[in-house]
């Protein structure tokens, strides 16, 4: 890793004072999210640690994760792109297309073998032996699984490749799984969302390039510091659901009173993303903020959760529309009365049996 | 004679594989072929669900046009089931579309298509004095003053424009240098940097546009702003059938829009008309004249010989689109089919697009020919509403089905249907649009222009002049299409603007509904419905087609830009529109093939939109050259 | 007047019978509450005003404290049953699917309540009642995991989240783990529907002192039951 430069060395390169570059660890321990304790711990790592070769593969997916990882702003894509990584595949950005970039890709994973970062993108379709995703004439799930090999950690960038996405939605014609399905043996970092926030991608690839280690997970393995809670528990908007507050439909009062959107479907209690705390732009807003119900779009399965717009899944009852309360009430009332004919005809059976047994005993008698 | 195979095709959306014969004596491009190499099966997975949640599921066909499916769900959505938006919510998601294309286009030209015609190595060259004095040159010279409406002018002074300094450049320059002597090059690896077409544009050029490439990178997030605001997130906002969930009210303080929350939108849409005026437009016209006059005006292929739209912006409210109030007050009425537009706007035939076309089942179909799908009836093809997306995959020709060596261009070869109208295969895109407005306006099929029309009229105009070239001999080919979405991208601009002085007129009038909930529950929808949304996207025109049965989506279909230009070949209907313009197109060096990629990337292909669906008979097919300029 | 001769049976330890009656009032006060919490509607205003649960003492957060309140009651009141399951062998009257009583009494109760067998075997606990009982403290177990794993995380880093976290990656995700507990919820209740049938109707026909003995512990018998192994030695 010679040619492989530092944060510290690039400021160097850069004529930056080191009370600049000090300032600078300052502002990324704050985006981090970290105390300010570990302060020197991000001088010493930013110092140290090598610029880190990464490798971002496409299967299923939008490309809205791409999208969404050039949003960002603190850091920005250009400074992730340029300064702290070095994108050697990446076909959305790379300059080379078809052969020569096949290619590159092979040279780096030789060159740089087990000390790359995999980000895949999208789920992995394995229907008809995976022919429904082919890159450079060959199937995705083949490519994936050589790349991972040399792999130091693998990132999975969107809900597609953390836990299989849209097309895995039933009834996953593709035959869509996610990455740690096909993959294994190696250390996995669940970055969900669909897409996920800006800064979550950058925080976590950041993260890695300075402390040369990933970030603490959860048992998921998603990074707790933008997993860690429900969106409901960080809402800004959670004091109206504790006071009963709710949005009973579209466009009413409660709705541009800004009050909480549990009973038109809010999947906040259920999802875990940093939309409450870090929001999107940078604080600007998320879902919730402007009046639309979360659709848990980090949550897996999220889009089998449906219809959005209720607390419940519908069940399956031929022509017509009913939850879980309408069937229960409905069966509550048929048992009800169930039982109420049950207890009829048991007294019935059971005066005659009386009377029978009466009988035959006055016959003994 | 050389068989080329480009996979993965980089900078696009999705998966898309080219292969091309190229004759390496005249550099002609004797056969290509476009392939969809994916498909996520998005419409069967839409079937049997609610449609009130069907724009979330669409709008994941694509999260870099994202939205753009979103809204021609919900406009189809909101046709099957007779549900008429309120004035703001239209006026809202016009803002969202426009700042969308802006941001698509912006995008492209920067990240997805510059480093086709620009060198970070070749800016190692540039002197960055004379690169400042070039900036102040190419601001001055390219400027094609027009401008839209605006009635709240809330900018004091454009708050953007290009750093014109030596040592900007100079900085930019030394990043490169270091970035280069590293050998560690990134997204800059691995490029034929050694093509002779780089070095068609002057070292100072490609530090400009280099620096812009990084600028734009930085500044891109900005343009979509509006999106989080009104849809919470990008890529991906949030919408509702029947409006907008953005409830807007001046009375709360918690509401998810109020002045403040208009502002930022304000603030985000006065940098986006900056930006296209100062940085896009301005380094789109400078690199196309250049090329235009070393002559480089290939690549035109279809679009010479028909382009379709469908129109969009519907200024006021419509009732639906099926019936046809749609197409009644739309801004941007690039609806309608023009053939024949490289001869001339005086001999371009002119065919509309009327409302009664889009259930006549001759009008619209998609056919399976060489898509690996099956179809009930061989050789039949489907309108959409009765499309069928029944996956078939056949292999290749040569290699074996997980590793292929050459697709087979006699059978079936892409995941991508191919769409036609009347039979026939259409481009479809910005340069169309131009194409159909600039033909109905100059013909007098559009008497009164709407200030959008005008202006379009205008820019094409002034573009002539500036090149001293007829429309016909410049938007016909690659750098012509690369222009007519920079041009597009300027018109959106003030598109976004118009409709928040609408938006915040309508506001003060005493209007703030955003959402129509009357058919909000299922119980009041008819037993079956079907409806159409139609939307201009960023990559053309735009489709989704659903039919709802017993409160749920029967089903859908979706025939996207992308399908209509990347579409396979079809024996009566000829080629479509990326294997004609690759077939248009000379290649200098046949492995490197720089020329395909650009003009494959003028499109800006959208994979991911396009792939729904193959035949095992492997049958011998003539494909028949409909296009006189074509014909070998 | 006809002397009915009866042996007397000690079956249930006060300590059973506690946790019996806690257990009644946690699951109506947790049921009742769980319907609001899943589905919070009012009885009065709409729109504009604040619309509480059903006035306005009762908010949300109350509602919730009451329904997590009552969750505890029910942990903690099987400290009780645990007691007695140790004292007292008539507390651990559990379903034995490895006997061959518990299957010939399932037909005979199976008979018997399909109305093709006027009378059954006595028995201090039939095998139904049995494979019920343990069907519904198996719904009550779940719902305790199902709860304390959404409870649980609103401190990510606690024991009790580290303990029952799993458990929403186990079922898929917590919206999942939502709709398990909402739907066991709504089983307990038709459960309950027919326990509460059974119990009378046992009652009144049988005159076992089927009701009386979740108050005093005893049941009354004229033949000895089947199962009374499971009582003596």
């Amino acid at each position: 890793m010679k040619d492989v430069e530092s944060l510290w060395d690039l400021f160097q390169k850069r004529n930056v004072s080191r009370r600049n570059f000090l300032k600078t660890c300052v502002t990324i321990t704050g985006i981090l999210g970290l105390s300010p304790s570990l302060i020197s711990d991000v001088v010493s790592a930013a110092e140290k640690q090598p610029l880190v070769p990464v490798i971002w593969l496409h299967g299923h997916e939008c490309t809205g994760c791409d999208e969404a990882f050039i949003r960002s702003q603190s850091p920005f894509a250009s400074d992730v792109l340029l300064n702290m990584i070095s994108m050697e595949y990446m076909d959305v950005l790379a300059a080379a297309a078809g052969e020569p970039l096949e290619h590159h890709l092979q040279e780096v994973m030789k060159k740089y073998n087990g000390k790359y970062l995999l980000a895949v993108e999208g789920a992995v379709p394995l229907n008809d032996d995976g022919i429904h995703c082919m890159v450079g004439g060959k199937t995705f799930v083949h490519n994936l699984k050589e790349v991972a090999k040399g792999a130091a950690a693998i990132i999975e960038v969107g809900s597609c490749a953390a836990w299989g996405g849209i097309q895995a939605a039933k009834p996953n014609p593709t035959k869509s799984v996610s990455v740690s399905d096909v993959v294994s043996g190696k250390t996995i970092i669940k970055v969900p969302g669909c897409p996920p926030i800006p800064e979550v991608i950058t925080g976590v690839i950041m993260h890695y390039t300075l402390y040369g280690q990933i970030p603490p997970l959860d048992s998921k393995g998603r990074p707790k510091q933008f997993f860690g809670n429900r969106i409901h528990d960080t809402c800004y908007r959670r004091p109206f659901f504790d006071s009963g507050m709710f949005v009973e439909k579209f466009d009413d009062a409660a709705s541009k009173a800004g009050w909480c959107l549990y009973k038109v479907g809010c999947r906040g209690p259920e999802t875990y993303n940093s939309c409450g705390n870090l929001r999107w732009w940078n604080g600007l807003s998320y879902p919730i903020q402007s009046g639309a119900p979360c659709i848990g779009c980090s949550a897996n399965n999220f889009w089998d959760n449906d219809p959005f717009y209720n607390r419940m899944p519908n069940i399956p009852v031929p022509n017509a529309i009913v939850n879980a309360d309408q069937v229960g009430i409905v069966a509550a009332g048929a048992l009800t009365a169930g039982v109420v004919i049950h207890g009829a005809l048991s007294t019935i059976q059971h005066k005659r049996h009386h009377k029978e047994t009466h009988e035959t005993e006055n016959d003994n008698e | 004679m050389k068989r080329v195979v480009v996979d993965p095709v980089n900078r696009i959306e999705g998966h898309l594989r080219l292969e091309v014969v190229v004759d390496e004596a005249t550099g002609k491009v004797q056969e290509a072929l476009s392939s969809g190499t994916a498909w996520r099966g998005i419409e069967l997975i839409l079937k049997d669900r609610d449609p009130r949640d069907a724009w979330a599921f669409a709008q994941r066909i694509c999260g870099v046009c994202t939205t753009i499916h979103s809204l021609s769900c919900l406009r189809a959505v909101e046709d099957a089931l007779g549900i008429e938006i309120p004035k703001n919510a239209n006026y809202i998601r016009n803002i969202i579309e426009a700042t969308q294309m802006v941001h698509d286009h912006i995008v492209h030209f920067y990240h997805l298509h510059a480093l086709d015609w620009v060198s970070p190595v070749a800016a190692l060259k540039a002197d960055p004095a004379a690169t400042a004095a070039l900036q102040n040159t190419v601001l001055e010279k390219y400027n094609l003053n027009v401008k839209g409406p605006i009635e709240f002018d809330t900018e004091a002074y454009p708050k953007e424009f290009p750093k014109a300094t030596t040592v900007y450049f100079r900085s930019i320059q030394d990043k490169i240098k270091k970035i280069v002597d590293s050998g560690q090059l990134g997204i800059f690896s691995a490029q034929w940097w050694d093509h002779p077409d780089y070095d068609v544009l002057p070292p100072e050029v490609h530090l400009m546009a280099v620096s812009h490439y990084l600028n734009m990178l930085d500044r891109q997030r900005d343009i979509v702003t509006s999106h989080v605001v009104f849809g919470g997130k990008n890529p991906h906002p949030h919408y509702v059938v029947g409006g907008m969930p953005c409830s807007i009210s001046m009375n709360d303080m918690n509401a998810p829009i109020n002045t403040e929350r208009l502002a930022v939108v304000d603030a985000s849409i006065n940098m986006t008309i900056a930006l296209n005026n100062y940085f896009y437009i301005p380094d789109v016209l400078a690199i196309g004249e250049i090329y235009v006059k070393q002559g480089y005006i290939d690549g035109g292929g279809l679009a010479k010989e028909r382009v379709i739209g469908f129109g969009d912006y519907p200024d006021e409210k419509y009732s639906g689109t099926s019936n046809g109030d749609f197409h009644n007050n739309l801004l941007l009425r690039s609806d309608g089919v023009v053939e024949n537009f490289v001869q001339g706007v005086d001999k371009a035939i002119f065919y509309p697009f009327e409302a009664k076309d889009l259930s006549d089942p001759d009008v619209l179909t998609e056919g399976v020919e060489h898509s690996w799908y099956d179809y009930p009836e061989k050789d039949k093809d489907l309108h959409p509403w009765n499309g069928v997306t029944n996956p078939k995959f056949t292999g290749p020709k040569e290699g074996s089905k997980t590793d292929w060596k050459y697709l087979d261009e006699n059978g079936k070869y892409s995941w991508i249907k191919t769409p036609k109208w009347r039979g026939k295969m259409a481009e479809v895109g910005p340069l169309s649009r131009y194409i159909i407005v600039y033909t109905k306006v100059k013909q007098g099929i559009i008497t009164e222009p709407t200030w959008v029309e005008k202006m379009m009229v205008d820019q094409v105009d002034a573009v002539s002049n500036m090149l001293n070239l007829p429309p016909e001999k410049w938007l016909l080919s690659t750098v012509g299409r690369t222009a007519a979405r920079g041009l597009e991208s300027q018109v959106m601009g003030y598109i976004s603007k118009y409709y928040l002085d609408k938006l915040i007129n309508n506001i003060k009038a005493g209007d703030t509904s955003v959402a129509n909930t009357d058919k909000w529950e299922p119980s009041t929808w008819p037993k079956e419905a079907r409806g159409v949304g139609l939307v201009e996207a960023p990559r053309g025109a735009l489709s989704h087609w659903v039919i709802i049965k017993d409160g749920k989506i029967d089903n859908y279909q979706a025939v996207v830009p992308s399908t209509w230009n990347a579409c396979p070949r079809d024996s009566k209907s000829g080629y479509g529109a990326y294997e004609t313009s690759m077939m248009d197109t000379k290649v200098k060096i046949a492995d490197k093939p720089l020329e395909i990629l650009k003009v494959i990337h003028s499109f800006d292909p959208c994979l991911a939109c396009a792939t729904h669906l193959y035949d095992a008979s492997g049958r011998e097919l003539t494909v028949v050259h409909s296009d006189p300029y074509l014909r070998l | 007047m006809k002397v009915r001769t009866v042996a007397v049976y000690y079956v249930f330890t006060i300590w059973t019978r506690i946790f019996h009656w806690l257990m009644v009032g946690a699951i109506a006060v947790l049921f009742c509450t769980g319907l609001y919490i899943g589905n919070p509607f009012y009885i009065g205003s709409q729109g504009v005003e604040p619309t509480f649960a059903v006035s306005n003492w009762a908010s949300m957060s109350t509602i919730r404290f009451i329904h997590f309140a009552a969750a505890y009651i029910l942990m903690a009141s099987f400290i009780f049953r645990v007691y007695g399951f140790i004292l007292h062998r008539g507390d651990r009257m559990l379903p034995k699917p490895w006997t061959k009583l518990f299957w010939t009494g399932m037909v005979d109760m199976g008979l018997h309540y399909s109305f093709l067998r006027s009378e059954h075997r006595p028995y201090l606990r039939n095998s139904m009642a049995r494979a019920g009982y343990g069907g519904v403290y198996g719904m009550i177990f779940l719902e305790a995991f199902t709860g304390f794993a959404m409870y649980g995380q609103i401190n990510p880093n606690s024991w009790l989240s580290k303990l029952f976290g799993p458990l929403n990656h186990l079922l898929v995700d917590e919206y999942i783990v939502h709709i398990i507990h909402h739907y066991v919820a709504w089983m307990i209740i038709l459960f309950v529907i027919i326990h509460v049938y059974m119990a009378t109707r046992a009652d009144m026909s049988e005159k076992y002192g089927e009701i009386s003995a979740m108050f005093s512990g005893v049941k009354f018998y004229d033949k000895e039951p089947d199962d009374v192994g499971d009582l003596k030695e």
